[in-house]
């Protein structure tokens, strides 16, 4: 049976190069994924990055100090010789890297230095991703159902049997209610401002006008637009920033 | 753990609990930090009370109100940074965009679904049916009563809708998603379940009529006051304050792993309607959430209390299995 570690790794089982054991150097394959152009659609939620070992430092060492970040809750991992798989579930959000829900470490040993490759897998990223055409749909929504509620309420208008004397009455008392109510004495005595009465077509004070607008889906969209850019930099940065200085603990 | 006894309940066994004002860390810092997170509450919240009530009509209006909402939390995003309660409350990317996903949905869908079948349209409908008029007394009273009053119906309410969440399953399959959140940030009221948002946002405001004037003035004891529930942010908030106002403190406790600790302090913004109804308990709790702190995907939130409800029902109506027994 295949462990859930494996399930979730993010590359085929032979992903740093061939079956043989012969060097593999083309880390797009490895990386990347069977279709091609897969790597440029996947960027969006793919973290992919590498960092140089100091001199002398072998992997046990180099895995030994990042063991920390794989022994939180929620998180499980494998390692095989040069390499790290992991995958969480339901990591808390103290969890450094809860961004990230699974992904795979390398240690490449090189003639003169060895490098750390990682890849790592985010659904946060793809979520926030997701959430621009989403909130773009829920504007186009909004507008779609305020055309449909207007013909409706247009039609009812026109199909109103009320009497001219009752419109009258009924535009007396609307009339009635816009006039304001004065003040009370203890307020006009503090100087609070006299209430006018709202002119026609005026966004009218206090209670909010509750007819859905598309505005908030437009803001809400332009938000995670610019979430996205600023999470797709900044968790690669941060997360390349903790295994630097795991590595480098004494 | 052995936990703390207050008054009738032992709070604290299961997960730890901070109670008692004397045992809640200071604000730490020089006095210039001290003397600005001491006043700050209670100075935006009279500042902001005297705006309302001295704005010009041409200023006084609901896209104003938009406007500070906005100002201010993008301020306590700010204080979160400066002063945080607990390093392990520290907002990150991910909880940003996951509680910015609810406060969208709370502004488009839920805004929608409000228009059609919230609490305004449905006390709207009883009016017409029974021809019924607002009650409109209270256009006579004082601003600032107005406003009180109508603070004090929406949290009344609200108070006993959270407590009936806690005691009543259905009512608390929609809650408990926002129970799993495992740390306050300034937007972390918005997170839950959607059904929940619909149910909480739920008042009987609609009954009574009020001068326009008061509704703004009342805002500000959720914007000044109610906001402070779910926010990282350290405060030395003045005795007087704490007595009457739900603070970070009251509600970090509710939100405590603790299951004791989580039937206290319901009200939003007042808390001395707890305190009248005996379930206030004074302290904090830093590890929160449930099932050890468990943290939920946004999957699991939305289909949490439905996927719960419907074990439930089988559990309770499903035919039970029989046993065969060995031959």
């Amino acid at each position: 049976m295949t462990s859930p570690v494996r399930a979730a790794q993010p590359w085929p089982s032979q992903p740093w190069g061939p079956a043989d054991g012969g060097a593999s150097t083309d880390t797009d394959t490895m990386f990347g994924g069977k279709l091609p152009g897969m790597r440029l659609i996947n960027w969006i939620w793919h973290v992919r990055g590498s960092l140089a070992l100091a001199p002398g430092q072998s992997s046990d060492d180099a895995f030994e100090r990042l063991a920390p970040l794989f022994s939180e809750t929620g998180t499980s991992h494998e390692r095989t010789n040069d390499t790290l798989t992991f995958s969480k579930k339901d990591q808390p959000a103290q969890d450094k890297m809860s961004v990230f829900d699974s992904g795979a470490l390398r240690i490449e040993r090189g003639a003169a230095e060895s490098v750390l490759h990682y890849h790592l897998i985010s659904r946060a990223l793809l979520f926030c991703f997701l959430l621009v055409p989403l909130f773009l749909g829920i504007a186009q929504l909004t507008i779609a159902m305020g055309k449909f509620q207007k013909p409706a309420t247009e039609a009812a208008a026109s199909s109103g049997k009320a009497t001219d004397a009752s419109k009258k009455d009924a535009a007396q008392a609307e009339a009635d209610k816009a006039a304001p109510v004065p003040l009370n004495p203890i307020d006009k005595f503090l100087g609070a401002p006299e209430p006018e009465k709202p002119k026609k077509g005026e966004e009218k004070p206090g209670r909010r006008n509750k007819k859905p607008s598309s505005t908030p889906a437009y803001v809400f969209a332009a938000i995670f637009a610019t979430l996205y850019v600023i999470g797709r930099i900044l968790e690669a940065w941060l997360v390349k920033r903790l295994f630097k200085r795991r590595l480098a603990d004494a | 753990m052995d936990g703390i006894r207050v008054g009738n309940r032992v709070v604290g066994t299961q997960s730890p609990v901070t109670i008692g004002w004397e045992n809640i860390p200071k604000v730490e810092g020089g006095p210039v930090k001290q003397f600005i997170f001491t006043w700050f509450q209670p100075t935006f919240l009279f500042a902001l009370l005297a705006f309302w009530y001295y704005a010009p009509n041409s200023i006084a209006k609901a896209s104003t109100a938009i406007g500070i909402g906005i100002g201010f939390r993008v301020l306590m995003l700010g204080l979160e940074w400066v002063n945080p309660r607990y390093a392990s409350w520290r907002l990150t990317w991910k909880e940003l965009v996951v509680d910015l996903f609810y406060v969208g949905l709370t502004y488009t869908v839920l805004r929608i679904v409000d228009s059609y079948i919230g609490s305004d349209v449905v006390v709207k409908a009883v009016q017409d049916h029974f021809h019924m008029d607002r009650f409109a007394w209270f256009t006579g009273l004082p601003l600032l009563l107005q406003a009180f009053l109508i603070a004090f119906i929406f949290d009344f309410g609200q108070y006993w809708m959270h407590r009936g969440m806690h005691n009543w399953y259905p009512l608390w399959l929609p809650h408990s998603v926002h129970h799993y959140i495992t740390q306050l940030n300034i937007n972390k009221g918005a997170v839950g379940n959607p059904v929940e948002l619909f149910l909480i946002g739920l008042g009987i405001g609609g009954f009574f009529d009020f001068v326009p004037r008061a509704f703004l003035l009342a805002g500000t004891f959720g914007l000044a006051v109610g906001t402070y529930q779910h926010i990282n942010v350290r405060f030395n908030s003045p005795k007087w304050w704490r007595f009457l106002f739900t603070t970070t403190e009251h509600h970090s406790l509710h939100h405590s792993q603790d299951y004791e600790s989580t039937r206290s302090n319901y009200a939003g913004s007042f808390v001395f309607i707890d305190r009248m109804f005996g379930t206030c308990i004074d302290g904090e709790a830093e590890l929160l959430g449930m099932e050890g702190g468990r943290r939920m995907t946004v999957r699991e939130q939305m289909t949490y209390p439905f996927t719960e409800g419907w074990k439930a029902i089988k559990e309770r109506f499903g035919r039970p299995s029989v046993a065969v027994p060995a031959e």
